[in-house]
């Protein structure tokens, strides 16, 4: 890779290692991934399950911390910030769409949106209306603001989801699983919409292990056993798992 | 009937799984039914149980609605207009229609020796027919009849009671029969009056009976006790005829009192309209007497109201703590009632089982409860009763203390099931299959949170009502009575106890009193014929000259018998004129010396005083009616009590009347009255060991004891009110403890979104501050309310005294947040990444 793509990257990890330790058990998560994504980039992350796509995102969204390894986010390195500075770059540089949406009960869905920005020092409550109701607009959500969570369908929940990411306009999207827990024509709908806010400019690392949303991204990387590996190695990696183990995985 | 069997099977089952949820729930039950059992177990003996004798519903207690009289008053306290004289009584008794029987009787000490012990015994001096128109039998031989009452001192007997005879003469049956000395006298003991019956009069635990006729011995001291009509010193109650009400046999015994009150009327000489006119305008009243005639139970009645008032706020606390945790269980258990409900049960069966976990916990709690309910009792027992050892009070358990303790039980079960059992009410099965909305917290939550703000609410009741009990004893002891406490030593003695006649006593007193001021380190000594601060006062009415009373002015005043020494020794400053000298005695002109009090009510002021003559309505009294002329004002200073106000108040000096048989004394000493109190026992030992000291101790002491009630409640309300907050502060950390566990994905997925770790804080933090507001503005409305429901009992502080709301605020607000200590750091804690996994 070279130097001056590197600087123009949006983000630039090097040699990323994570294990994790429990009951003197070592797990190798990740084990040097090498990755850069580019501004306005949309990147798909594909890989059998417990392969560490959701490790690797959470370092990437700063929910958890490298156990070695370079991190630069927008230039600057992240590994080892203090956590109310990385709580302040998650809030303004990164928007999370998870599977299971995660909105909160108890608030509306403008609320919910609303959320991020409100742990904003200094952002007018102006503004944030302001900004909500572009984002819900944006999803065709605008006319349910007033509703809770649970009187939402699923697509509909996720739908709010991603406008909460989009609110607080953040350099990138982070998505795990997005359509994981939506039938297949909710799952299209917001792959269709995540599309549409690449097309807009936005940059977008998402999860997923479904080959036909994989196929909405520019750029795919496919994760086995903490590596990031080529598609075709990636193919006869995983014929082999279909035959019956020669030795156990790690 | 089997689906219950097999539910508490289940449920015993599930109590022993978690035994920290059930020794918890448990325990905090306990302590709560266990406090109310004790205090309802005292409030049901002062206030609720009938007298043990033959149909106590016929009988009745007699009182006069005058208020206006002449001479003595007795001094057993309570309403004065309950007292009537001998002749009052016999002929009330001889001439009435309406009531089948009428006893009198009246309370006294008594010097009892038996077998060479002597001991000072309480007693009863009672008609002849008294225990006949109780129908109360004997235990042991007989009791008194009539026959017993016929002649002035032609009948030395006297019965014992149960108790007396079993604890102190060890249920000995040669008991009966046997002679034994009362005030140096011989009497033969007759009988013992059956077991459990105490007395007519309610809290009064006589050790002896003796008959009216034998008052000339056992009451030596007034001569006129049998034949003045005006020396009211006797209870009547009296026995309604079958078939007759209260309001008729009132109806039918009025026009005789009237008759005899107009009758007396004329033998008083001449008297002014006015006292006529509320002598005649006196008329009888026949008061329920089947919890017998009581001047004590006034004093328990509110400040065990009050108690049990607070045990039930904390039992109610209790209830709700229990409910807390039950709510946090099925909680937990969610998935089993999912299942259940699944599975096609109904409601109800879910309730039902609910329930009998409920009344199991309920059941031990209360069991538990009782366990320690006698060690309550006994407690409040003594703080109740202080010196007054006579006080009737049992720490046995009975029926209905047992009937009462289960019904609390079955009561706090029910009210505590409720809480997870209302959620039962809107099962939402889709809300189980959506699995999507992690992060919501449910109605469970929002239940949970309005049993904290009713702790919270209930505890700050119980804190105002400590703070409020705390501020008055603390007032009561601060209270400048007029006169100097410190260093003052105080007993009390009887020389008629002691087998000294009644010429005798003047000069044994005046011996006594030369004595104790010769003691090294006695600065002075006071004697009186009442007891000063100890909630006894004598007095009437007066006329002065030159004052006309005003239409509907008390013109009672208190009067009482003084030394020559009192005032300088109790440090009574002298306003104007001056003292007693050692020449105001018998043959000398009559004087008196009042209170700033009495010299403004009736002299027109201080200075106006000195020079009038009054009437001297001294208790004791062998003259009819003196004039006395008034010589000096002194400042005025307390006597009935602490609380009370001062009334207008005129002393005599004891040496120009007949000496009371029993008189107060106070030695002010240089050093610590508590050291010299030994001193004055020897020396009162060397003068003459036959003279009892009855209560000797500090004037400290006894003002002390004096607030034994205001005292007791006070450490009631304070203990109700730790319990209380205590109690809260486990349910506020409970819920939040709970509501964190509940929301760690929502605190994660904040964190994930740029919330700091302050902000989940402060979250932690918003609610409690927002529960606790809400518990607050509920409640303290309420505890005003219920403050002015005890107001009586309170001094020197408002019922919305601003400091003690505040503080009650800010303790609570510090409860609250030390309990929301833990909960916020975990919350705190919560790693973001938590956000991103599925459940
Ligand atoms: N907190 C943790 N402690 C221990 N091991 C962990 C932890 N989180 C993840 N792992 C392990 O790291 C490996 C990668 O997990 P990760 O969640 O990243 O997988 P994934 O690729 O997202 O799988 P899936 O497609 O099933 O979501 C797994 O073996 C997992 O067991
Ligand atoms: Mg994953």
């Amino acid at each position: 890779m070279s130097k001056e793509a590197k600087s123009s990257s949006l983000i630039q990890i090097d040699g990323l290692t994570k294990v994790f330790f429990t009951d003197e058990v070592e797990t190798h998560a990740l084990s040097g991934i090498h990755l850069s994504i580019a501004r306005g980039e949309y990147l798909a992350m594909s890989g059998p399950s417990g392969c560490g796509k959701s490790t690797l995102l959470s370092i990437l969204g700063l929910l958890d911390t490298p156990s070695g390894g370079q991190y630069n986010l927008n230039g600057l390195p992240v590994a080892n910030l203090t956590f109310a500075e990385r709580s302040r770059i998650r809030n303004q540089e990164i928007g999370f769409i998870f599977q299971s949406f995660n909105l909160i009960g108890d608030l509306t869905v403008f609320e919910n949106v609303e959320l991020p920005l409100t742990y904003r020092s200094g952002m007018a409550a102006s503004e944030r209306k302001d900004r909500v109701a572009r984002a819900l607009d944006r999803v065709g959500m605008a006319h349910r603001t007033r509703h809770y969570p649970a009187q939402l369908s699923g697509g509909q929940q996720q739908r709010v989801a991603v406008a909460r990411a989009l609110a607080g306009s953040p350099s990138i999207l982070l998505a795990d699983e997005p359509t994981g827990n939506l039938d297949s024509k909710n799952g299209e709908a917001v792959m269709t919409l995540l599309a549409e806010l690449h097309a807009e400019g936005s940059t977008i690392c998402m999860v997923t292990h479904d080959v036909r949303f994989a196929a909405h991204a520019q750029r795919q990387v496919h994760l086995f056993d903490g590596k990031i590996v080529a598609e075709g190695e990636l193919q006869q990696l995983l014929a082999e798992l279909e035959q019956p183990p020669v030795r156990i995985a790690r | 009937m089997e689906s219950a069997l097999k539910d508490l099977r289940y449920a015993f089952r599930q109590l022993l799984r978690s035994p920290g949820f059930a020794l918890t729930a448990i325990l905090t039950l306990a302590l709560g039914i266990g406090a109310n059992t004790a205090i309802f177990s005292l409030l049901d003996q002062a206030l609720l149980r009938t007298l043990p004798v033959r149909d106590p519903g016929s009988l009745v207690v007699l009182e006069d609605t005058g208020r206006s009289w002449k001479g003595s008053m007795s001094d057993h306290g309570g309403d004065q207009a309950a007292y009537f004289s001998y002749p009052m009584y016999k002929d009330l008794r001889d001439k009435n229609q309406a009531l089948d029987g009428l006893l009198a009787t009246s309370p006294t000490n008594l010097g009892f020796l038996r077998n060479g012990s002597s001991k000072l015994v309480s007693a009863e001096v009672v008609t002849g027919n008294y225990f006949t128109v109780l129908g109360v039998g004997p235990a042991l031989g007989r009791v008194l009849t009539q026959a017993d009452d016929l002649q002035k001192n032609g009948s030395p007997v006297a019965v014992l009671s149960y108790d007396f005879w079993k604890n102190f003469l060890g249920a000995d049956p040669g008991v009966v029969g046997s002679n034994v000395s009362i005030n140096g006298q011989p009497f033969q003991i007759v009988g013992v009056a059956a077991q459990g019956f105490h007395s007519a009069i309610w809290g009064e635990n006589p050790n002896v009976f003796v008959p009216m006729c034998m008052v000339p011995t056992v009451l030596p001291s007034v001569d006129d006790r049998l034949t003045a009509r005006f020396n009211r010193w006797l209870n009547i109650v009296g026995r309604l005829k079958p078939g007759h009400s209260r309001a008729q046999a009132e109806a039918s015994i009025d026009p005789l009192w009237h008759a005899l009150r107009a009758e007396e009327l004329k033998s008083l000489g001449t008297v002014s309209p006015r006292f006529t006119k509320d002598f005649l305008g006196s008329r009888m009243r026949l008061l329920p007497g089947a919890r017998g005639f009581s001047y004590q139970r006034e004093n328990f009645q509110k400040p065990l109201l009050a108690v049990m008032g607070m045990s039930l706020l904390v039992l109610i606390i209790a209830s709700v703590n229990v409910a807390s945790l039950l709510l946090v269980r099925s909680a937990s258990r969610g998935r089993e009632f999912s299942l259940r409900f699944a599975l096609g049960a109904e409601a109800s069966r879910v309730a039902q089982q609910l329930l009998i976990e409920g009344l199991l916990i309920g059941v031990a709690g209360g069991a538990v409860g009782m366990l320690f309910a006698p060690l309550a009792i006994r407690a409040l027992v003594s703080r109740l009763a202080g010196d007054q050892t006579s006080v009737a009070f049992t720490t046995e358990i009975d029926l209905r203390l047992l009937a009462f303790n289960f019904g609390i039980a079955l009561g706090v079960s029910v009210l505590f099931s409720l809480a997870p059992i209302l959620q039962l009410r809107k099962p939402d099965l889709t809300l189980a299959l959506r699995q999507q909305s992690g992060t919501s917290t449910g109605g469970m939550l929002r239940l949970r949170r309005v049993v904290v703000c009713l702790q919270i609410g209930l505890s700050v009741v119980l804190l105002v009502a400590a703070g409020l009990f705390a501020r008055t004893m603390q007032q009561l002891r601060a209270v400048d009575v007029g006169f100097n406490t410190a260093h003052l030593a105080t007993f009390h003695i009887d020389a008629t106890l002691a087998g000294y006649k009644n010429e005798q006593i003047p000069a044994i007193y005046q011996r006594v009193i030369e004595m104790l001021a010769a003691l090294p380190g006695t600065q002075g000594v006071a004697a009186t014929n009442d007891a000063e601060l100890a909630g006894t006062s004598g007095g009437g009415s007066v006329e002065v000259t030159g004052y006309v009373a005003p239409p509907d002015t008390s013109i009672i005043i208190e009067a009482e018998g003084v030394n020559t020494g009192y005032f300088a020794a109790l440090q009574v400053p002298l306003l104007t004129g001056r003292l007693f000298t050692d020449g105001d005695t018998v043959g000398h002109p009559l004087v008196a010396v009042v209170n700033e009090s009495f010299a403004k009510t009736f002299c027109g002021g201080v200075q106006t005083c000195v020079g009038k003559i009054s009437d001297a309505p001294i208790p004791d009294v062998s003259n009819n009616r003196v004039k006395v002329e008034i010589v000096g004002v002194v400042r005025d200073a307390k006597h009935l009590g602490v609380r009370d106000p001062v009334k207008p108040t005129l002393f005599a000096p004891l040496r120009q009347y007949t000496v009371p048989s029993d008189i107060y004394l106070y030695v002010r000493t240089t050093g610590d009255p508590a050291q010299e109190l030994t001193v004055i026992r020897k020396a009162m030992h060397q003068l003459d060991p036959a003279l009892a000291l009855d209560n000797l101790r500090t004037m400290d002491t006894q003002i002390d004891d004096n607030l034994q009630n205001d005292r007791m409640i006070a450490l009631l309300a304070i203990a109700f009110g730790a319990l209380a907050t205590l109690l809260a502060g486990v349910g506020l950390y409970g819920v939040l403890a709970y509501s964190i566990a509940q929301r760690t994905r929502e605190i994660g997925l904040r964190i994930a979104l740029g919330s700091s770790r302050l902000a989940v804080v402060r979250l932690v933090l918003t609610e409690l501050m927002r529960l606790a507001a809400l518990g607050i503005v509920i409640a303290i409305p309420l505890a005003f309310g219920l403050s002015k429901l005890v107001q009586s009992q309170l001094f020197g502080v408002s019922a919305a005294d601003p400091s003690i709301l505040l503080s009650v605020t800010a303790l609570i607000s510090l409860v609250a947040l030390v309990a929301a200590l833990i909960p916020a750091r975990r919350a705190a804690s919560v790693q973001p990444i938590i956000a991103l996994r599925t459940e």
